[in-house]
C-alpha cells in the first residue's frame, strides 16, 4: 500500500485537489472550441467514433449540424468578457482532460476587430479556463501562414523558425498572437501537454476555407515573374493529425503538411484556372482597392503568398508523431477537383 | 412511379436499374410485351460504348412499346437532360462519365467531319448533342495547353526537369560557343556522396554558377547534377529568381545547404556573396572576405568534402565601372551596375562580353575527418579554415591568370 500512495502523490503534485477524477485514457472528455468550423465539426465526428472518448463538449456560438451521440453543445461566445469563467466552470464540472482550441477563422474577414477579439482574446479565455480547470492537454489549431511568406525563408520552414507572420495582415497576426500566448501558457503550465498543429493550406472536397474558395474561381491572379512553390494538406490528413494529437500525447509544435511541392502556376494549370498576370506593383494597390470596397475577399498582403515562399517542413511530425500524410500534392489537387489524376497531367 | 414498379415486379425481370422505369411498368400492364422485354431492354443497360451511352438512359424508340410509352420515356428522362442544361458551375462538378461522354461525342464529331463522313443520326429526344459544350471542357483543354511546357513534378527545391531541359541548349551554347569554357580538374568531383564546391563569384549576373553546373553535368565523367546556392537578392527579383529556381538554384541559407548535403547532393556555394558578384573592374580577381565562414560550418556539420574551384573569365563579362546603390533600393536590387554598355545601350547592355573562361576544380579538402563535426562551434578555427580555402582559391586563380594571354581569346 505505501508504494501505491507514494506513486499517486508523485503523479499529481498539484496545488489544488480540484481534479477529482484521475485521467483515464479509455474515458476521455474532450472539449472542442470552434465546433462549427471544419476542424471542430470534423474532429467531433471522428471522436464520436472513438471508443476511448466518453464525452465531447462542443463549444461555439452556433450548434454544429452534425449527427452526434455523446456530444454536448455549450453555447459560449469567446469574445464575451467572462467567457473564461464560463468555460472554466464547464471544464471543471465535466472534468475535461483535453481541450482542442480550434476557434479560428479559416478565411480573412472585414470585421477585423471582431476577428481579433475572437482569435487573440478568445485564445486568452480558453487558456485561462484550461489553466483554471487544470486540463491535461491543450491542442491548438494554427496554420503555416504564421511563418509568413518572405524571400528570405528557407525552402523548408522547420517548427523552430521564427514566426514572421505578416505584419500588415490581422488574419495572420492574430494567429501569431495566439501561438505566442500558447507558448507562454506551455511555459507556465509544464504539467499540461501543449500541442500546436500548424496546418498547411487545406484542400478537400467537403470543406470551405480561404484556399478552397480561392481555387474554386475560374481565374486566379499571378504576379508576373513570381512563381513560388506551394504545398497543401488534404482535409483527411489534417483531421488525422488532430485525432492523433487527441489520442496520443505529443508535446510541441508540428507542421501538418502534405508531401510534395509544386509551383503556383503549375497548380493553376493543373486545376485548369486561367491565370491573370499582373505586375506586383499594380497588384497590391488593386487588391487594396478591391479589399477596401469589399468586392474581393482577399486582403492585399495575401499577395505575398503568391510572391514568396512559405513552405513548411513536415519531417518533425513524421518523426515524432508518426503522422504520414496519405495524399501527396497531386492527389490532393485531383481530389479537390473531384477527378482521378488525368493522364494528361503525367508530363509531356 | 418507381415505388409501384418495385412492388409490381414479381419476376425479378427488372434486373435493369431503377432508372429504366418504363419497361417493367409496361411489361406488367401488357403481358404480351413481357417475353420481349428482356431482349429490348437489356441492350441499353448492358455496357455500351461511350457514344451510345448518351442514349442509353432512354428506351430506344425501336423497341415495340406503344406510342404512349414512347411519349412517357423522355419525360422520365427529363431530369437528366435538365441538369445538363444548367451548364457548368463551380460548385457542381459533372460526374466523370458525363464529362467523358461529352468529350467523346465531340471527338467523334470532329473525326467524322474530318473524314467527310455522315454525322451520326441523333434521336429528337436526345438533346445532349445540341447542348453547348460546358465551360469545364474548355478549362480542361486549357489545362492541357498550359501544362505543355512544364512538368507536373518538381523536386522539393523546385527544379523542373522540363524547364531545365529547355534551358540546356542555351547553356550549351554559352558554355561551348560563347564563353568557350575550358575546365580542368573535373576528376576531383566525387562520383557519389555529398560535396561542397566553393568558388569565387564574379560577373554581376550569376553566370558562373550555371557554367559550373553545366561543366559538372556534361564534361565530368560523373555527370552529376549540382545545386548552386544563389544570393537572396535573386529571389526578390521577378523572373530571374523563378528561372534560376526551376533550373536548380536554391536560396543560399544554412537550412537549405544542410538539407541538400544531407541528401548526398553536390552543392556549390559562393562565399563572397554579393560582395563578389558586385566587384568593380579595378578589384577584379581579388577575392573578397568569405562571409562569416558559414560554408565551413556546414561542411563540418554535414561531413562534406570541400572542392575549391576557381573561375577565370567571368570578371570581364560585365566590366563594372561603378555602381549606384541609392537608386537601386527602389528596384529591390542591391545596386545598379554601371558598365561601359549597360545603362547606355539599354537592354542590349545586358549582353555579356564573350570572354574566354577557365574553370579549375581543386583537390577536395576533408576538414570534417580532420576536425570532426563539433569543430563547427569553434569560431576561430572556422575562420582559419575559411581563410585557408580562400587562399587556395586565390592561388588557383593566380595560376590561371598567369597562363592566360588575352581576355577574349585565352
Amino acid at each position: 500500500m505505501p508504494p501505491a500512495t507514494g506513486s499517486s502523490t508523485k503523479k499529481r503534485p498539484k496545488k489544488k485537489a480540484l481534479v477529482a477524477r484521475p485521467f483515464d485514457p479509455s474515458k476521455r472528455v474532450v472539449a472542442v472550441t470552434g465546433a462549427n468550423g471544419y476542424v471542430g465539426s470534423d474532429l467531433i465526428l471522428r471522436l464520436e467514433r472513438q471508443t476511448g472518448c466518453s464525452k465531447i463538449l462542443a463549444i461555439d456560438v452556433r450548434k454544429p449540424s452534425i449527427p452526434v451521440h455523446k456530444t454536448q453543445f455549450h453555447k459560449i461566445d469567446l469574445t464575451m468578457p467572462t467567457a473564461d469563467a464560463d468555460l472554466a466552470a464547464i471544464f471543471r464540472r465535466e472534468s475535461v482532460d483535453t481541450v482542442v482550441h480550434a476557434a479560428f477563422l479559416s478565411a480573412p474577414t472585414h470585421a477585423a476587430a471582431w476577428a481579433h477579439e475572437l482569435e487573440s482574446i478568445g485564445t486568452m479565455h480558453v487558456l485561462n479556463a484550461a489553466a483554471e480547470a487544470q486540463a491535461r492537454k491543450l491542442i491548438l489549431w494554427s496554420q503555416t501562414v504564421v511563418y509568413g511568406a518572405h524571400p528570405l525563408n528557407p525552402n523548408f520552414l522547420t517548427e523552430d523558425h521564427e514566426l514572421r507572420g505578416n505584419p500588415r495582415s490581422r488574419f495572420v497576426q492574430d494567429k501569431v498572437e495566439a501561438e505566442k500566448q500558447v507558448r507562454r501558457f506551455a511555459r507556465e503550465n509544464p504539467d499540461t501537454i501543449v500541442t500546436t498543429l500548424r496546418t498547411a493550406p487545406t484542400l478537400g472536397p467537403t470543406i470551405r476555407n480561404f484556399a478552397t474558395r480561392f481555387f474554386s474561381r475560374p481565374m486566379a491572379p499571378v504576379l508576373m515573374g513570381f512563381d513560388p512553390l506551394m504545398q497543401f494538406v488534404h482535409e483527411i490528413d489534417a483531421l488525422d493529425a488532430f485525432e492523433k494529437a487527441v489520442v496520443e500525447d505529443h508535446r510541441g509544435e508540428f507542421n501538418i503538411v502534405g508531401d510534395g511541392v509544386l509551383p503556383y502556376t503549375t497548380i493553376l494549370a493543373m486545376m485548369g484556372k486561367i491565370p491573370l498576370p499582373l505586375p506586383h506593383f499594380l497588384a497590391y494597390p488593386l487588391s487594396q482597392a478591391l479589399w477596401a470596397t469589399q468586392i474581393f475577399d482577399s486582403p492585399p498582403n495575401f499577395l505575398d503568398f503568391l510572391r514568396f515562399l512559405c513552405v513548411a517542413d513536415g519531417e518533425k511530425a513524421k518523426r515524432e508523431m508518426h503522422f504520414f500524410p496519405r495524399y501527396d500534392i497531386k492527389q490532393i489537387i485531383a481530389d479537390f477537383l473531384g477527378v482521378e489524376p488525368q493522364p494528361a497531367f503525367e508530363g509531356a | 412511379m418507381s415505388k409501384n414498379i418495385l412492388g409490381d415486379d414479381p419476376f425479378g425481370t427488372g434486373a435493369t436499374p431503377a432508372g429504366e422505369a418504363a419497361p417493367p411498368k409496361e411489361a406488367n400492364r401488357k403481358s404480351k410485351a413481357k417475353p420481349k422485354k428482356p431482349a429490348s431492354a437489356k441492350p441499353p443497360s448492358a455496357p455500351t460504348t461511350e457514344t451510345e451511352a448518351a442514349t442509353s438512359a432512354i428506351p430506344t424508340p425501336e423497341s415495340d412499346f406503344i406510342d404512349v410509352e414512347v411519349d412517357d420515356a423522355p419525360a422520365s428522362a427529363g431530369p437528366g437532360v435538365d441538369s445538363d442544361s444548367y451548364g457548368p458551375s463551380i460548385d457542381h462538378e459533372p460526374s466523370l462519365p458525363e464529362r467523358l461522354r461529352e468529350e467523346v461525342n465531340h471527338i467523334e464529331e470532329r473525326v467524322l467531319e474530318r473524314l467527310h463522313l455522315r454525322r451520326p443520326e441523333r434521336h429528337p429526344g436526345d438533346g445532349a448533342a445540341r447542348q453547348p459544350l460546358p465551360l469545364e471542357f474548355f478549362w480542361r483543354r486549357w489545362s492541357k495547353l498550359a501544362m505543355r511546357d512544364r512538368s507536373d513534378v518538381v523536386d522539393e527545391f523546385g527544379r523542373d526537369p522540363n524547364v531545365a531541359a529547355k534551358m540546356e541548349p542555351l547553356l550549351e551554347f554559352l558554355y561551348h560557343n560563347y564563353f568557350r569554357v575550358q575546365a580542368s580538374g573535373l576528376g576531383h568531383i566525387p562520383d557519389t556522396g555529398r560535396g561542397l564546391i566553393v568558388a569565387n563569384h564574379s560577373g554581376t549576373l550569376p553566370y558562373d554558377g550555371a557554367m559550373i553546373m553545366h561543366a559538372i553535368k556534361h564534361e565530368s565523367p560523373t555527370g552529376r547534377s549540382m545545386r548552386p546556392l544563389a544570393e537572396d537578392f535573386v529571389f526578390y527579383m521577378p523572373y530571374l529568381g523563378v528561372l534560376m529556381n526551376r533550373i536548380g538554384a536554391v536560396r543560399a541559407c544554412p537550412e537549405n545547404a544542410e538539407r541538400l548535403l544531407n541528401q548526398d547532393q553536390l552543392v556549390a556555394v559562393f562565399p563572397e556573396g554579393i560582395k563578389g558578384i558586385g566587384k568593380l573592374w579595378r578589384e577584379r580577381y581579388r577575392l573578397q572576405r568569405f562571409g562569416r565562414g558559414g560554408f565551413i560550418k556546414i561542411a563540418l556539420r554535414t561531413g562534406s568534402p570541400i572542392i575549391p574551384t576557381a573561375v577565370v573569365g567571368a570578371e570581364e563579362i560585365h566590366p563594372m565601372l561603378t555602381k549606384i546603390s541609392w537608386l537601386a533600393k527602389s528596384f529591390g536590387i542591391p545596386y545598379l551596375p554601371i558598365t561601359p554598355t549597360f545603362p547606355l545601350l539599354g537592354p542590349l547592355g545586358l549582353v555579356p562580353l564573350p570572354s574566354k573562361w577557365y574553370l579549375a576544380f581543386g583537390e577536395p579538402l576533408y576538414f570534417h575527418s580532420e576536425y570532426g563535426p563539433d569543430a563547427a562551434d569553434d569560431r576561430i578555427l572556422v575562420n582559419k579554415l575559411a581563410e585557408q580555402v580562400r587562399q587556395k582559391i586565390q592561388e588557383m586563380i593566380d595560376a590561371l591568370l598567369k597562363q592566360r594571354k588575352s581576355v577574349l581569346f585565352g
